[in-house]
């Protein structure tokens, strides 16, 4: 069975060999990639159907509109397309260190391995600081007759609607004092504000607070923080396992267990686990950024 | 050639060095312009939802569209990147097929889903009423 | 020939020719009996934790049966055992809920998944298919801990101070996602979880292993189409807990953020004990759908490898080619593909939009033509077969009459008008224990009693087999049967006490009759554990090779195989497993070459 003529022939079926061509781990982690899939496939699947349940979900391009250093500036999708980025590079410098295994080429696997490294390391950076930006935000909401500052959380998000302008008048006047001195600040940005609004009475509080700045909006649907969180959490813990494999790989290689055991088809096992990782943020991206 | 380390194996693939490469630029050049595409025209779904009444067919065609090329990446991906297809027919039909249920595992829950909504819509008012954004109220 | 001094030497001396055979290093206890890589030990491991959770799970009904039949009767010795659960003798609320909820999920995934896809999936597929091993033994190891990690969590959420899991074993929210909805919602609950978390591990790894060892490991000559049944049911059911057991996985995750993290998956508008929650905009109807996509698969996934074994035990013990083997085929794969389409004809009442509804009960009842092909192949087996009536064919034959009783009622449910009036009712409880439950019980026993020689190179005693059989026969449909009627009057399921109802109270013989037979099957029941251990060490020995006279590989092993299975060579494959009663001669091993002359099948 050496040579290419005679694999038209080959009778895959008959047993004493692969029917797949393929040895049996590698056949195992496509199997679990599979079984893998269903279980994001799960995930995103009841997103869409709570999704599908709701007459309102949020914009994307409202939610994730900023970019690290840039202020408040409203740059939507702009991050998100930088750490698809990083994944889609990362994935490719690990065809590259698959590559290098297949002609046992000890020098190339290590340095590609290196690199995906560091993709996967930046891409679970990125993520760090975009939850930390969605948690810590400050956004205006009116809930309940009053104003709010709140972030995004599992437990609740601002993304609803466009609070009416007379609502949000009349919400003013209940709000607490705490708030209040917070909403006069987000109006005035920078220290020197912060002493003289200390000082203020309640009513000049008021005064002072331009709510047409302010965005306010209502309470968006409670599961679009749950699935978020749950989902990107998710993904990235796939990324974390991911990048300890492949550092895991790297130890391996550079003790030189693959080069002895003649093959480093390890290797190969590992990059399709990282492929998988990318594959699953390709419809991440998709369900949670684009549509 | 017979596989170094396991005797299920009946061959090795070869592809050389230089076409190897050419395909992996390749492919990575063709994900990063779906990539923009796709970031393009989610950009243009923000602008026409900032708009005074947005067109939600056109929104939905959109959306649509992104869909589709996301499926194009998919496809790159598990093709070029995952080599499977590089591998023989058998073991791309054994990761294909299983992946049909997926057709009827999105589409019920989803019509469901849709249900829920409008089963609600009709019979809890309150719910509709608190719950449906008014023009005013939705997009940006 | 030398094949049979060679297995006489190997009952006698069983330690020493372990070691001569493959010149393995020397195994330790450890390495031999608890960290495990042979395959046979492993589903031996499956075997025994299934059958003490059998017991336990069984015990859990008798329990439970005491209180429906016996409502208002105390029994002093409950409160001496379980204290405040049973109060005054009688079984308390929380309690009975604890019990119905452990009996089902300890019998469905730790009894029938694991104790019988584990057992038979891990002894057979090697032995069958001709291959050494399992293609990873050591993540088959890891397959039987995380099973047995899964069980012990389990096992000490029923020792908590609040109790177990209550939620019924589906766990549908909004009650198993409160824990102030009661105590059996508290650490319960998340210990259910957590565990159903660590068996869906298990079963993936060892389903991995299942698919791959028979898609790669298979000896020469051993195509697809000469696989004996029993390892087609368990591809399918390997793949059927590989794509649907991760949704579950998913599911329960959810579950476990709405409980622990304040999150609003399932929850919805909900005021529980005049307290408002903040929860909103989730769906209680979407965890159904998770849980029942994984659910539906799941009763295959217990029936498929019990279908697959009363395939093989009947054509062996009535001599006759199984009929219509690719028809079986196309069946199992049919019902395989059918159970991912279903799931949802479990939700009929939930506000189902009513249009699906109307297509997932097209596709229900399409299931009825892959499981009438089934019935009609093993009656035609059996029809004028020269059939012995070994336990094992015995259970077999149980097995088709039980699909046949409970696979009528599942006409009866899939249609979703008819489900309205019979939605948790008892009518459900019997139908499913029927089909699902006994059935499965069936070829499991089947399974046992016809390759616990293959286990442990000895027999099991057949007087006790009989009786065995014969009591769990009747008992079943003494059980089962009436519960069809209660369910057509409208006896709702899962209550605890039913004698608010004038109407119901003519049932009250009924049920009496019902709890004291489940006693009697249960006792049955400890009669073959007793059969089972004492065999082990005490049962008839096997002295021959091939004691069935059957046709697949396992029986050309030694009586006791090593880690290896074969002593020399793996032998070649020439043919089906089926060919018995051909050419005037009783039966052809698959490892004989055809001949020249030979007719066809």
């Amino acid at each position: 069975m050496a040579t290419t003529a005679t694999l038209q022939q080959t009778k895959w079926w008959t047993g004493g060999k692969s029917p797949f061509n393929m040895e049996y781990g590698k056949l195992m982690m496509w199997y679990f990639l599979m079984s893998d899939a269903f279980t994001f496939g799960a995930f995103l699947i009841s997103y869409g159907t709570i999704r599908f349940s709701q007459n309102f979900w949020p914009d994307p391009n409202v939610v994730f509109n900023a970019f690290p250093g840039a202020g408040h500036a409203n740059l939507p999708l702009a991050f998100v397309s930088v750490m698809t980025f990083v994944l889609i590079i990362s994935s490719v410098t690990m065809v590259l260190a698959v590559h290098a295994g297949h002609s046992n080429d000890k020098k190339g696997v290590v340095k590609w391995l290196i690199w995906t490294i560091i993709g996967g390391a930046a891409f679970l950076g990125c993520q760090a600081w975009e939850w930390h930006h969605l948690i810590t935000g400050e956004h205006v909401v009116l809930a309940g007759g009053k104003l709010e500052v709140i972030g995004q959380s599992m437990r609740g998000n601002p993304w609803g609607g466009l609070a009416p302008q007379e609502e949000v008048m009349a919400a003013l006047q209940n709000t607490s004092h705490e708030t209040l001195l917070q909403l006069s600040q987000m109006g005035h940005h920078g220290a020197s504000a912060t002493a003289d609004h200390a000082a203020l009475t309640h009513d000049q509080l008021l005064n002072s607070i331009q709510v047409a700045d302010l965005h306010v909006r209502e309470k968006g649907p409670v599961a679009f923080g749950g699935y978020f969180f749950g989902i990107t959490g998710f993904h990235g813990f796939h990324v974390f396992s991911g990048v300890i494999i492949n550092i895991v790989m790297l130890l391996m290689t550079q003790k030189g267990v693959f080069e002895r055991r003649g093959h480093y088809l390890m290797i190969e096992k590992a990059g399709l686990y990282w492929h998988f990782v990318d594959l699953v943020w390709v419809f991440v991206f998709l369900c949670f950024y684009l549509i | 050639m017979q596989h170094p380390a396991f005797e299920e194996v009946t061959f090795q693939h070869h592809t050389d060095d230089a076409t190897f490469k050419k395909k992996v630029r390749n492919t990575t050049i063709l994900l990063s312009v779906i990539t923009i595409i796709e970031l393009i025209i989610g950009l243009l779904i923000y602008n026409i939802h900032k708009g005074e009444s947005p067109n939600e067919l056109l929104v939905l065609m959109f959306k649509g569209m992104v869909c589709i090329l996301t499926l194009a990446k998919a496809y790159y991906i598990v093709s070029v990147f995952m080599h499977l297809g590089d591998e023989i027919r058998n073991m791309i039909m054994t990761i294909v097929v299983p992946l049909l249920l997926f057709i009827w595992f999105i589409g019920a829950f989803i019509w469901d889903g849709n249900s829920y909504k409008n089963l609600r819509n009709t019979y809890d008012k309150h719910y509709k009423e608190s719950t449906m954004p008014t023009p005013h109220k939705g997009g940006h | 020939m030398s094949e049979t001094l060679m297995t006489t030497a190997t009952v006698a001396g069983q330690a020493t020719t372990h070691h001569e055979e493959h010149g393995h290093h020397q195994e330790s206890f450890i390495s031999k009996y608890i960290f495990s890589m042979d395959h046979k030990t492993i589903a031996k491991q499956f075997l025994i934790t299934g059958i003490v959770w059998a017991i336990v799970g069984g015990l859990f009904s008798v329990l439970f049966r005491l209180q429906l039949g016996y409502p208002d009767r105390a029994f002093p010795i409950l409160e001496t055992f379980f204290g405040q659960w049973a109060k005054g003798g009688q079984i308390q609320p929380e309690f009975y809920y604890g019990l119905v909820t452990m009996h089902g999920t300890v019998l469905v995934f730790f009894v029938l998944t694991a104790g019988l896809s584990g057992t038979f999936a891990n002894l057979l597929i090697p032995l069958q298919i001709g291959a050494r091993d399992m293609a990873s033994p050591f993540l088959n190891m890891l397959s039987y801990w995380f099973f047995f990690l899964a069980s012990v969590v389990m096992m000490s959420s029923i020792f908590v101070n609040t109790g177990p899991a209550s939620g019924g074993w589906t766990m549908y929210p909004p009650l198993s996602a409160l824990k102030q909805a009661g105590d059996g919602q508290k650490i319960g609950t998340d210990l259910w979880l957590i565990s159903m978390a660590l068996f869906i591990v298990s079963s993936l790894l060892g389903g991995l292993n299942y698919i791959s060892t028979i898609l790669n490991m298979r000896t020469k000559g051993m195509s697809m189409t000469r696989m004996p049944l029993t390892i087609w049911a368990v591809f399918f059911t390997a793949i059927l807990g590989v794509l649907s057991f991760p949704v579950l996985l998913s599911g329960a995750i959810l579950l476990l953020f709405d409980r622990n993290l304040g999150t609003s998956f399932y929850l919805s508008d909900i005021v529980i004990n005049g307290e408002v929650l903040p929860n909103e905009g989730g769906s209680a109807i979407l965890y159904q759908h998770l849980f029942w996509f994984l659910g539906h698969p799941e009763v295959y996934i217990i029936l498929l490898p019990a279908m697959g074994m009363v395939s093989e035990i009947l054509s062996v013990n009535s001599r006759k080619p199984i009929f219509g083997y690719m028809a079986m085929l196309g069946s199992l794969f049919a019902i395989a593909v059918l159970a991912f389409l279903v799931w949802a004809h479990h939700m009929f009442v939930t506000g189902l939009n009513p249009f699906l509804g109307s297509v997932f009960v097209l596709l229900t009842l399409l299931i009825a033509v892959p499981s009438a092909i089934k019935v009609f192949n093993w009656l035609t087996t059996l029809w004028r077969g020269n059939i012995r009536f070994t336990p094992a064919a015995l259970f077999a034959i149980g097995f088709v009459s039980l699909f046949i009783s409970g696979g009528l009622t599942g006409i009866f449910l899939g249609n979703s008008t008819i489900d309205i009036h019979l939605h948790d009712t008892m009518f459900v409880v019997a139908h499913f224990h029927i089909v699902m439950g006994v059935a499965s019980f069936f070829g499991m026993y089947a399974g046992v009693y016809h390759w616990f020689p293959k286990m442990f190179g000895r027999y099991l005693n057949n007087t006790m087999a009989y009786i065995h059989f014969w009591v769990t026969m009747v008992g079943a449909y003494l059980i089962y049967w009436p519960m069809h009627y209660q369910g057509l009057a409208g006896v709702p399921r899962r209550y605890l006490d039913k004698s608010g109802w004038v109407n119901f109270n003519n049932f009250r013989d009924l049920d009496q009759m019902i709890t004291i037979v489940t006693i009697l099957v249960f006792a049955a029941q400890l009669l073959f554990v007793f059969n089972f251990f004492y065999s082990i060490y005490k049962g008839r020995k096997v002295r021959s090779q091939n004691p069935w006279g059957a046709n697949t590989l396992e029986w050309t092993t030694p009586v006791n195989p090593g880690h290896g299975n074969w002593e020399g060579d793996i032998p070649e494959v020439h043919r089906w497993p089926y060919d018995y009663g051909k050419d005037g001669r009783e039966f052809i091993p698959q490892t004989e070459p055809v001949s020249a002359n030979e007719s066809k099948h």
